[in-house]
């Protein structure tokens, strides 16, 4: 039992070192996402002030006056109206899948719910543009604008102001659809969990197979699911490619739900390459914003989650 | 206890072992008689697992443990900061409740502890795989798919060639932790036959919860209640006639 | 009417409500998939991967083969930098750091860090490795790809080894093995299947990331394989065709867009089926 050969010694101690050098690249990551981005944006948080600029909704490139508000707001919005599509939709799919679904289909509808997911950002901002954005112009938005529009006081939420079908709206369908899946998994993965003794107590008092789902199944799988919401909104506010092809991108103060907008992510996609000076750190400043709304919202999650257990 | 001198391959000394504060082996002394075998019985957490798992050094792997006393083996404190884990567990190897095939052939599994201690050349290395599996009792069984993965094997097999995997490195003891609980009758009694087969060569210690097999298979038992050696002896005297009443209560399976 | 009428009424509303979600979601996948295919088989042919870009009004004469390369080029290279350091990551956090305070934080920020916005990366590597350097390269692209591989294979890589019971690797150490040993030739072989897949379904997902490649390597009309100068991507040049005003570009988009989408569906489908068979 003497000492080994110091080969295996430091071979062991270099395992180590590579392995805890590697983990730490993600503190090197986030910090250095941190640093820049506070670092490019110092000028523009010098010239307008931290709290001006995320409420100023002004963006004037010859004044050079720039405020986050629209762009947050846009951002907000469009993925506010994502998961209040998405959340109960998922919850759906999931419910038929674990519960209702034949065996024999199963693998099939899950897949092809998880297969949404797989489909890069950008063909849906393709897809969006071309082929469901004017399918909801002749559709949904004439249908809504010819029901509401002339109503007083909230008919002009629902007017449609400009043509193309692309606009607050359809960004927000389509992004719910990017985010079902996710919602739907995490659902489905809960579900499944819910031990067969508790739903069998549910049925043992006389309950429905509906009522037994809303009254067991889904408040046992409360909070995974709500943490897979909080997570889908952190997804929904960064997207970026879709929304890019289909917000509109136009920086106007918003009348209507069909009216084009802006994003965090596509006023960057669509000024940072052109960009520079006061307007360059602009961009980065939202961008800071936009990464520290998405961090909050993910930790938020992770508490929720982990605290709930 | 009786005054029957024995060949002591291990001895132990005052040892307490803490999980974190938790004291779950209180101050173990206790003889392990050279190539015999010596079964650790009692109810569930009294500390003979984790007895089991001070001889090598397992409890190292979690942050936070800390030992007392000592573990004389060859003449050196096992229990000491300085001793080698790679070499000592070469020499006190360990078998455990589940079958735990690696994933690689079978011959590989084999060849896998030679070929840590530098044993490279292939001939050398054939012998050995095929002299521990003979050992193993599972040489007929595997001689003509030794290339093929171990997991192909059935449960008792598996525990068979963990078995093989751990004699091939030739060590002077053996730990065995419950080795067949996860086993039918059959493989159990395999097991148990080829216990008796390697007692006279090597020393083994055994968990076991079962107390006829304590009974058929070991020549001394150890009974531990809570965390304490409460008697050690000749397992026909231990099993007719307990010098503890204690003893005599799990015996009779009064309580445990 | 009685009220056990209505209530079963109203529980098949919610199942029937269910189902229809479950039918919309396979609908939307095949409207979509129907779309790209039929639009994008319009513009596939030869010429698409074997020539470069021609100026829009050459109608038939350009290709995208430039972009394919590139795009070929910069997953390469993200998965050279990105795998190693994604699969030593995930190995300190199972079989290093899982009980103590460092490798529970790295664990979760790395949970975090998989949905950053990946535009985000794309300014943060544009302020590391464009704006010093003086323009856009395909290093910075590459870099930004490998910093979205990185916590994904981490924390797949994580989870799979953790699925390894500890038994094993206890027995690998009784048999006298140093732990790194331990590690490469018992724990990361038995979770192979695992990180392999997990490794290959973070490839097929930057693979179709656009965002940020933006402002990284950004693009480029011409084939290149130097890293150092602005590089084609596939997802880039789709973005920019889609949005010209040229139909034979758009229809160049759509089919590349096809290559893509069956790229990365096949890779799912066939990782998924994978997943569902292996051992651990």
């Amino acid at each position: 039992m003497k000492e080994t050969s110091n080969f295996s010694f430091y071979k062991d101690k270099f395992f180590l070192a590579a392995s805890l050098i590697s983990a730490l690249s993600i503190l090197l990551i986030i910090i250095g996402i941190i640093v820049s981005l506070f670092i490019e944006s110092f000028d523009a948080i010098k010239a307008f002030g931290f709290f001006n600029f995320i409420f100023s909704t002004s963006w004037d490139y010859n004044e050079e006056i720039f405020g986050a508000g629209r762009a947050l707001l846009g951002s907000i919005l469009t993925s506010f109206i994502a998961i209040i599509i998405a959340a109960p939709m998922g919850i759906g799919m999931a419910v038929f899948i674990v519960e209702m679904c034949p065996s024999f289909l199963k693998g099939f509808i899950s897949t092809a719910i998880e297969l949404l997911a797989a489909i890069p950002s950008i063909i849906y901002g393709m897809w969006g543009l071309f082929i469901f954005a004017p399918f909801l112009e002749n559709t949904l938005q004439k249908w809504v604008s010819g029901a509401l529009g002339d109503v007083p006081v909230i008919g002009s939420f629902f007017q449609i102001n400009y043509a193309g079908g692309i606009g607050l709206l359809t960004s927000g369908i389509v992004l719910s659809i990017m985010i079902v899946p996710f919602i739907a998994s995490i659902a489905r993965e809960a579900l499944s969990r819910v031990p067969r003794e508790l739903k069998e107590s549910g049925y043992g008092l006389g309950a429905e197979k509906w009522e037994t789902i809303r009254d067991v199944s889904l408040p046992y799988t409360k909070t995974a699911i709500w943490g897979g919401i909080i997570i889908a909104l952190g997804r929904a506010l960064g997207e970026t490619m879709a929304i890019a092809y289909i917000i509109g991108n136009m920086n106007i103060s918003l009348t209507s739900v069909f009216d084009p907008y802006v994003t965090v992510t596509s006023v960057l996609v669509n000024e940072f390459n052109e960009a520079s000076g006061l307007q360059m750190s602009s961009l980065f400043f939202l961008a800071l914003l936009l990464f520290v709304l998405n961090f909050l919202t993910l930790i938020a999650a992770k508490v929720y989650i982990s605290r709930s257990r | 206890m009786e005054n029957q001198v024995i060949e002591k391959e291990i001895e132990v000394n005052n040892l307490s072992f803490y999980y974190g504060d938790k004291l779950a082996v209180k101050n173990v002394t206790l003889d392990i008689e050279k190539n015999k075998i010596t079964a650790l019985i009692g109810p569930s957490g009294c500390g003979k697992t984790t007895l089991l798992r001070c001889f090598n050094r397992m409890h190292d792997l979690y942050k936070g443990n800390r030992y007392e006393g000592s573990i004389m083996f060859k003449d050196i404190n096992i229990l000491d900061k300085n001793v080698d884990m790679t070499n000592l567990r070469a020499e006190i190897g360990m078998v455990f409740q589940k079958p735990t095939p690696f994933p690689m052939s079978i011959f590989d599994n084999i060849a896998y502890g030679l070929r840590l201690r530098g044993i490279k050349n292939k001939t050398e290395l054939q012998d050995r795989v095929e002299n521990a599996l003979k050992k193993a009792a599972i040489w007929n069984e595997v001689s003509d798919r030794l290339s093929t993965s171990a997991f192909g094997l059935s449960g008792g097999q598996q525990q068979r060639l963990s078995i093989a995997r751990t004699l091939a490195p030739e060590p002077d003891v053996i730990l065995f932790d419950e080795p067949t609980s996860a086993l039918d009758p059959i493989s159990t009694k395999k097991i148990e036959e080829l216990m008796q087969e390697l007692r006279g060569n090597i020393t083994m210690l055994i968990v076991t919860h079962n107390m006829q097999q304590a009974a058929r298979i070991s020549d001394r038992t150890a009974f531990m209640y809570m965390g304490e050696l409460i008697e050690e002896g000749p397992t026909d005297k231990m099993f007719t006639n307990p010098e503890k009443q204690m003893t005599e209560e799990y015996i009779t399976g009064k309580f445990g | 009417m009685n009220y056990r009428f209505l209530r079963k009424i109203k529980g098949y509303i919610m199942l029937f409500l269910s189902a229809l979600a479950a039918v919309i979601g396979v609908v939307l996948l095949f409207a979509i998939l129907y779309k790209v295919i039929q639009t994008g088989m319009a513009g596939l042919n030869l010429a698409l991967f074997t020539k470069d870009e021609a100026p829009a009004f050459m109608i038939g004469e350009g290709g995208m083969r430039h972009a394919f390369v590139g795009q070929i080029i910069l997953t390469l290279v993200a998965s050279v930098i990105g795998i190693p350091i994604g699969i030593f990551g995930g190995i300190y956090l199972s079989e290093y750091g899982s009980s103590s305070k460092l490798g529970r934080f790295i664990s979760s920020l790395a949970d975090v860090s998989i949905s950053i916005p990946t535009i985000i990366i794309g300014t943060f590597i544009y302020s590391f490795l464009v704006k010093p350097l003086g323009g856009f390269n395909g290093w910075a692209g590459a870099v930004a790809l490998a910093v979205i591989l990185i916590p994904v294979i981490m924390r797949t890589t994580e989870e799979s080894l953790k699925l390894i019971p500890w038994q094993l690797r206890e027995a690998a150490l009784a048999l006298g093995t140093p732990y790194y040993k331990v590690i490469k030739d018992i724990i990361l072989k038995s979770a192979l299947t695992g990180i392999f897949t997990g490794v290959s379904l973070a490839i097929a997902r930057v693979a179709g990331e656009t965002a940020p490649l933006l402002f990284t390597s950004f693009n480029n009309k011409y084939l290149s394989a130097n890293m150092s100068e602005p590089m084609p991507s596939l997802t880039v040049t789709i973005f920019q065709y889609a949005g010209s005003p040229y139909d034979n570009w758009i229809i160049s988009a759509w089919a590349s867009a096809l290559v893509i989408t069956v790229f990365i569906l096949l890779t799912n489908i066939i990782l998924k089926y994978i997943m569902k068979r292996r051992s651990f």
